[in-house]
């Protein structure tokens, strides 16, 4: 009963609301909220049940798993009322008190207003029930006294929704909206401080996150996104690439597959416009010329690895051969002095199943040494970015690690 | 329905937009001189020209070359260097079993339509993504050379 009431509920909420409302017929306000939040991402295994949740997250003082969110009743969240499923989000509490890490973002999601949560409350609360306990959390003392976060959240987390900016159009705050609220890109892109917060004087100036880089995203020219045609931006984040500009790889490739590439045209332009409007932060990885250097094209193991696998569909003048994202001119991972988006490609591969299979790249960890990897990662930098970088065979051995699932 | 340019003649094909180009070459249209090896993109036996670029066809899919002009092994010999090529091929007589041949010449034809001078560097960069498990690479290189410097 309680469950029709919410959606009765809903439903009302539904014809009510019209601010944050999608167009996408198909999608209900709820499921595409969901997507726009990306709950996925975190609360699902590889090959396991969508928001049956067991997601190890690998932090400095131990392992947290994401919890079910299926509306399984003793597993998942089932019995929680809508009251606790919005201080969930918005507080960072959850059902019997318990305070979470801030692995959940929901010092981004308590931007969101009750209406929105809980819509996805009820999008989540129409999927199939999955029974399935997530393992015990592994957190060494201290920080497994939960009630610590009262502090930090104190300080670090606002609880406060997304007020709009009344000097500003509506298309820039429906972006700000997507991109600090649902969206939770400053989790990835925004360095965090001592305690783990978000930086926010430094918001999406960029961040390391395992293997990969989350590049500033900030409006700066050089740095950021700033030079970035709305256009390129909608596409990078529709389709995973954006020629001559970026492509989506890693945890940002998840992202598109599972989250962005849902959402409307007008939502992603909407974050385009927005993105180009942040504090411009001149940090990180400056954006390389669109220049081949061709005093790079040494004799040696790097140009004859990428001669022999990576021209067939890169070319020799990173112009790509069949497929506008094969692209490697121009993008910011060419330009790391230190290689790691360009290293964690060719340890993971490309290849998330909504891309297009001319946009998609096999792994080469089981196929290469650490020093063959080093040494064409090394030429790709040289070739097609001007930071002179270099990757070592240590480097490669040591993200080898962690890339293998 | 795909409409497409391949060897000279449009074809409207009721094909699904993500079958790779040579899926639909070989089964649908039945031009078999295409061969298929490794499936993504790293042996080049599949190679054909897409408006006179060397492309890999097995990871192409048909969408993306609608309205583009496709050219096969069948037909490659139609023109000029597609003609030099094939002769020199024969007079170095590089097939050994021949699987990967049809590829290595869309290959070399690319190559010397772009670059009829082409040095032994530009060869080498043009031509290293084709395998040759007969490894004729020597008189692959002999052939090509032989135009080049025709
Ligand atoms: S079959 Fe296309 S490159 Fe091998
Ligand atoms: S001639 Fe046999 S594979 Fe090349």
């Amino acid at each position: 009963m309680k469950v029709f009431h919410t959606a009765l509920g809903l439903v009302a909420g539904l014809l009510a609301s019209t601010v944050y409302a999608s167009d996408t017929p198909a999608m209900s306000k709820g499921e595409y909220l969901t997507r726009a939040a990306d709950c996925v991402a975190c609360h699902v295994v590889p090959g396991g049940k969508p928001y049956a949740g067991g997601l190890e997250f690998k932090l400095p003082f131990g392992s947290l798993y994401s919890p079910n969110i299926t509306p399984d009743k003793e597993t998942g969240i089932g019995n929680w009322t809508d009251d606790e499923f919005v201080d969930a989000l918005q507080k960072g509490v959850g059902k019997d008190g318990k305070h979470y890490y801030p692995a959940f973002p929901y010092t981004s999601y308590t931007q969101m207003s009750r209406e929105d949560i809980l819509a996805i409350k009820g999008y989540l609360f129409s999927l199939e029930p999955v029974k399935q306990m997530p393992p015990e959390n592994k957190i060494s003392f201290p920080f497994n006294q939960r009630w610590g976060m009262m502090f930090w959240n104190a300080i670090f987390a606002s609880n406060e929704r997304f007020v709009p900016d009344s000097k500003q159009s509506a298309e820039w705050n429906r972006g700000a909206y997507l991109v600090q609220g649902p969206g939770h890109c400053g989790e990835c892109h925004t360095p965090r401080n001592i305690f783990q917060a978000m930086s926010t004087g430094n918001s999406l100036a960029g961040a390391e996150l395992g293997n990969w880089m989350a590049y500033n995203i900030s409006s700066d020219a050089k740095y950021g996104i700033g030079a970035w045609p709305e256009d390129a931006i909608v596409s990078y984040l529709s389709k995973g690439y954006a020629a001559g500009f970026g492509g989506a790889g890693g945890p940002m490739g998840d992202a598109v597959e599972h989250s962005l590439r849902y959402l409307d045209p007008a939502d992603l332009k909407a974050i385009a416009v927005y993105l180009k409007s942040t504090p411009a932060r001149s940090e990180g990885i400056p954006r390389p010329t669109m220049a081949v250097n061709d005093a790079a094209l040494q004799k040696g193991l790097g140009q004859k690895l990428f001669n022999d696998t990576c021209v067939a569909c890169h070319q020799i003048d990173g112009s790509g051969r069949q497929s506008p994202a094969g692209g490697l001119a121009g993008l910011k991972t060419v330009n790391d002095p230190k290689g790691r988006n360009v290293m964690a490609t060719l340890l993971e591969g490309h290849t998330p199943t909504a891309a297009r299979v001319d946009q998609r790249m096999p792994d080469f960890a089981r196929s290469y040494s650490d020093a063959e990897l080093a040494a064409v990662s090394t030429f790709v930098l040289r070739r097609f970015g001007q930071s002179d970088g270099e990757v070592k065979a240590e480097d490669v051995a040591k993200n080898r690690a962690s890339a293998l699932h | 329905m795909q409409k497409l340019m391949i060897n000279g003649q449009e074809h409207n094909l009721d094909v699904a937009d993500d079958m790779p180009l040579l899926w639909v070459l070989r089964d649908v249209m039945g031009l078999t001189g295409t061969k298929y090896g490794c499936g993504i993109a790293q042996c080049g036996v599949c190679t054909v020209h897409l408006d006179g670029q060397a492309v890999r066809s097995c990871v192409l899919p048909v969408s993306a070359v609608a309205g583009r002009k496709v050219t096969t092994i069948e037909a490659v010999g139609e023109q000029a260097v597609g003609q030099a090529v094939q002769k020199a091929w024969l007079d170095h007589e590089v097939v050994q079993c021949g699987y990967c041949q049809s590829g290595q010449i869309m290959s070399a034809v690319a190559l010397l339509q772009e670059h009829p001078k082409a040095n032994d560097e530009q060869i080498v960069n043009a031509m290293s993504g084709n395998l040759c498990r007969c490894a004729t690479y020597t008189r692959i290189r002999a052939a090509i050379k032989s135009v080049s410097q025709a």
